[in-house]
């Protein structure tokens, strides 16, 4: 993150641009005071956050701070991790995400989520994407589906004359949007994205990061994030998260600071985000 | 473009409560359990199997007798049932068995671990599988009409037709895969960096294979020969086939012996009533066979675990 | 390391005595290798040699006879290994990878049972083959009352090998990216569903290629059936999983058990067979691990 350099103006802020930014948030999750747990070990600690209705959420912050672990448990994919266990509340649209009547399985078919290093499956391409709408029991008119989720990913010319070929064959950019367009066929409301250019290169990156841009219209996207000029370009709102060493010398992660991204990346209230994004930490 | 997703709109979102129900993954889940007791049920069944007819077998021969005497002939007159004879059998061709496999298979694991280029490796390890594929009857009719007959030609002194000789060293040439596999096994999973320390202390490759990956890999390399050992000592076909049918209490490598795994094929493949003693004595024996090659597969395990914790 | 505690000196780099040593060690390690090829060379070789005359149509057409060598014939053997095998593919396949599945997709490692089933797995694997003969024996042809059946072969056999379909199997679920079972849970795909359409898919392979060697070991496996009544002089074909039956390994050993020369003869031509089986087998269980090695 060196590449920041040390002036706040310096860096380009997307986000009040952005489509669907307004001061007041219309939230689709409401997280109060959530605590991750692994087994006894506290990896995230009493966070609060709103994630606002088509918007982009970023979350940022140095390594091993937990924002992919509150990401996870935006769709309960930390029920996979033996011990993990999730305490304070979060509610989707009002209804608790932990409550005992709630199906992790119907969770992540309404709230998708897009990988660090794209994870197509061992497949052609046309059934990575059929895949989701077919467990979810969809029948009939899947070419339609095919065609439509891969038309809003920005892939469909590339791709459109070898749906059969595998997808594997694809680059590691088209691999990744492939990775969109499967979680869009599945029509969810939210897209969750797991640091998703990390293994990808400039220009792959740009066109992910203007496909966010035209998703936000359509979805609510939460993405994680190790590239803050990334969070800077494409989100509405930041969330930035360090991490806190305790006395036993074990690291917790916790919110410092939530706000609209024009306001963390020029005018943030706390030190420690401030120090952040000018590079002096992290 | 797209039609927006379903509901977006706070508190019309239909419940996030299980849409249908799903009885089949639960069902599912508890038959792929009981596949996997399948083989606890099977060690529950051996136990069983083996130790009924053993108890009846020392209610009516006396353990000591069994252990001490050196008379076997459970199905002559009289009976003798001194299982020492079918013990001393099973460690000698076991021993010769050893003597052969354990430099032979362990000179081929150096030689694969640390001077074999890719290659050469590519092409003798399938080799060596197929030498661990070949069927254990197989091995038994060569030893019978080849080894043998070859023994006899070139030895100084006689050897009988069915000989422990023979049987040993043709169980060794079975179990060289096992040793030589395991532990090249043992010695790839010893660092590079200690082999180049070495060779930067000016060791050559000798000195670095036999005095610096030899004992990093020692407890895997013992695993394997145990291992190997105790599948030589339940080794059945070769030593009924070359070894011969009498249960002779003798050190001449030359003379017919019985060994334990033999007596079973022996008494099991007659027709032998169910209940008499003579039934009985298959499972006594077949107990302690089992109990050996347990004892030895827990000693194998245990090491195995151990240089696993080591560099893994 | 004593050896590299005493300083060398430049005089010393230049010494014959080290690199002829290291010369010789080279040759005894090529050497016994070389001694185990030796062996089998030998082994194929003589089989070949000494069956050749006999591997004829007269093999598979004819059934055993003990008195006459020139007109015997394996065929009751034949399709009696076919049956044998065929059953304990359908019995100890479908059991292995389904324990494979839950080892490997379901079993919580913290539980004590799965760690004592897992263990066992471990056991059993080197459990003598004969030991088979006597759970066959007591449990399955006795207590079971199945008697001296094909059935009967086929489930001592699949016990035999079913740790090394369970082994393989796991090994090649295991092989499974972690991304692929993360990829499809997160389309709302439920375990099962994911393990079914994404984990067996791409573990097939390598779970083939086990479960080929697993039948292969039990094609060739002798010793727990001479105990479950496959020595029996069996001239007919098996007509079901209840009939009497013997194998080609044991047919073998009846004839290796003849004195006369002219069986041992037909030994070495079943033999031939009994190996080019095997060979096929193994053949194809390499090509199949060629194929499909890994493709991310």
């Amino acid at each position: 993150m060196t590449d920041i350099g040390t002036s706040i103006p310096s860096v380009t802020v997307r986000g009040p641009q952005a489509p669907g930014n307004t001061a007041a948030l219309d939230p689709v999750f409401t997280v109060s005071d959530l605590s991750v747990f692994y087994g006894e070990y506290e990896a995230v600690r009493q966070v609060d956050l709103s994630i606002g209705n088509r918007e982009i959420t970023a979350m940022i912050g140095p390594s091993g701070c937990g924002k992919s672990t509150v990401l996870r448990c935006f769709n309960r994919m930390n029920d996979l991790i033996p011990g993990a266990r999730a305490a304070g509340k979060i509610l989707y649209h009002g209804e608790d995400l932990y409550g005992d009547h709630v199906d992790p399985i119907e969770v992540r078919r309404r709230i998708g989520m897009v990988f660090q290093k794209p994870n197509p499956f061992p497949k052609s391409i046309y059934d990575n994407i059929a895949y989701g709408p077919r467990v979810n029991g969809t029948k009939g008119k899947m070419d339609e589906v095919v065609e439509e989720a891969l038309t809003q990913a920005a892939l469909w010319d590339e791709v459109k004359d070898k749906l059969k070929q595998n997808a594997l064959s694809l680059s590691g950019g088209q691999q990744q949007r492939l990775c969109i367009a499967r979680a869009i066929a599945v029509k969810p409301e939210v897209i969750l994205m797991d640091e998703p250019c990390s293994a990808l290169d400039p220009i792959a990156t740009t066109k992910i990061e203007d496909l966010m841009q035209q998703l936000a219209r359509d979805y609510t996207i939460v993405i994680v994030t190790h590239n803050m000029q990334q969070a800077a370009r494409v989100s509405n709102r930041t969330a930035f998260f360090t991490a806190d060493v305790d006395d036993k010398g074990e690291r917790h992660g916790r919110l410092v600071e939530f706000d609209e991204t024009s306001r963390i990346f020029t005018n943030p209230t706390d030190q420690r985000t401030e120090d952040y994004i000018t590079g002096r930490f992290g | 473009m797209a039609t927006p997703p379903s509901a977006t709109a706070p508190g019309t979102s239909p419940s996030l409560a299980r849409s249908r129900p799903r009885h089949g993954e639960q069902i599912i889940k508890v038959v792929l359990l009981l596949a996997a007791l399948v083989s606890v049920a099977t060690t529950i069944g051996i136990v069983v199997s083996l130790l009924e007819p053993t108890i009846r077998f020392f209610g009516e021969v006396s353990a000591v007798e069994f252990f001490t005497s050196t008379s076997w002939g459970p199905l002559f007159e009289p009976p003798g049932y001194g299982v020492l004879p079918l013990v001393s059998a099973t460690l000698i061709t076991t021993g010769i068995a050893v003597v052969v496999a354990v430099p032979l298979g362990l000179g081929a694991a150096i030689y694969l671990s640390e001077y074999a280029r890719p290659r050469v490796r590519q092409i003798c390890k399938p080799v060596l599988e197929v030498l661990a594929g070949i069927p254990t009857v197989v091995f038994g009719f060569f030893a019978l009409s080849f080894v043998t007959p070859l023994l006899r030609g070139i030895l100084p002194f006689e050897i009988e037709i069915f000989n422990a000789l023979c049987a040993g060293l043709v169980v060794g040439f079975m179990i060289i895969p096992i040793v030589a596999s395991l532990s090249e096994d043992a010695m790839t999973a010893v660092p590079r960096a200690l082999r180049e320390g070495s060779f930067a202390l000016g060791a050559s490759k000798m000195t670095t294979s036999v005095r610096v990956v030899l004992p990093a890999a020692f407890s895997g390399i013992v695993a394997a020969v145990i291992l190997a050992v105790s599948r030589g000592a339940g080794e059945t076909m070769i030593v009924y086939i070359a070894g011969g049918g009498q249960p002779n209490f003798t050190f001449d490598l030359g003379k017919a012996m019985q060994t334990m795994a033999a007596f079973i094929a022996q008494a099991g493949s007659g027709d032998v009533p169910i209940g008499t003693v003579d039934y009985n004595t298959i499972f006594a024996v077949g107990s302690l066979l089992f109990v050996m090659t347990f004892a030895m597969n827990y000693v194998s395990a245990r090491l195995v675990r151990r240089y696993r914790e080591v560099y893994e | 390391m004593a050896v590299l505690s005493t300083p060398r000196s430049a005089v010393q780099l230049a010494s014959k005595g080290r690199p002829v040593r290291e010369h010789l060690f080279r040759i005894a390690l090529i050497a016994s290798l070389g001694i185990a090829f030796v062996f089998l060379a030998a082994l194929l070789s003589y089989v070949l040699v000494e069956g050749w005359p006999r591997i004829d149509s007269r093999l598979w057409e004819n059934m055993p006879s003990v008195r006459n060598p020139d007109i015997a014939g394996a065929q009751s053997a034949i399709t009696g290994t076919l049956w044998v095998i065929s059953l304990t593919a359908v019995l100890t396949l479908p059991t292995g990878i389904a324990a494979a599945i839950y080892l490997e997709e379901y079993a919580d490692k913290t539980r004590w049972w799965n760690r004592v089933i897992e263990l066992n797995i471990q056991n059993l694997a080197a459990i003598p083959s004969i030991v088979y003969g006597i759970l066959g024996l007591g449990i399955i042809a006795r207590t079971f009352g199945l008697g001296f059946s094909v059935i009967t072969a086929s489930m001592t056999l699949g016990l035999l090998v079913l740790p090394i379909v369970i082994i393989a199997s796991r090994e090649a679920i295991r092989a499974v990216p972690p991304s692929i079972r993360e990829g499809s849970l997160a389309l709302g795909a439920t375990q099962w569903q994911t393990i079914s359409r994404q984990v067996l898919p791409a573990s097939i392979p390598g779970i083939a290629t086990g479960s080929i060697l697993a039948l292969s070991r039990a094609i060739g496996e002798a010793a727990p059936l001479l105990m479950l009544g496959a020595v029996s002089f069996i001239r007919f074909n098996p007509d079901g999983v209840f009939a009497s039956y013997t194998v080609l390994p044991i047919q073998i050993f009846n004839w290796i058990s003849q004195s006369r020369e002219g069986f041992h003869v037909l030994a070495s031509a079943a033999i031939v067979i009994l190996l080019l089986i095997l060979l096929l087998m193994n053949s194809v269980a390499i090509w199949l691990r060629n194929r499909y090695q890994k493709r991310w």
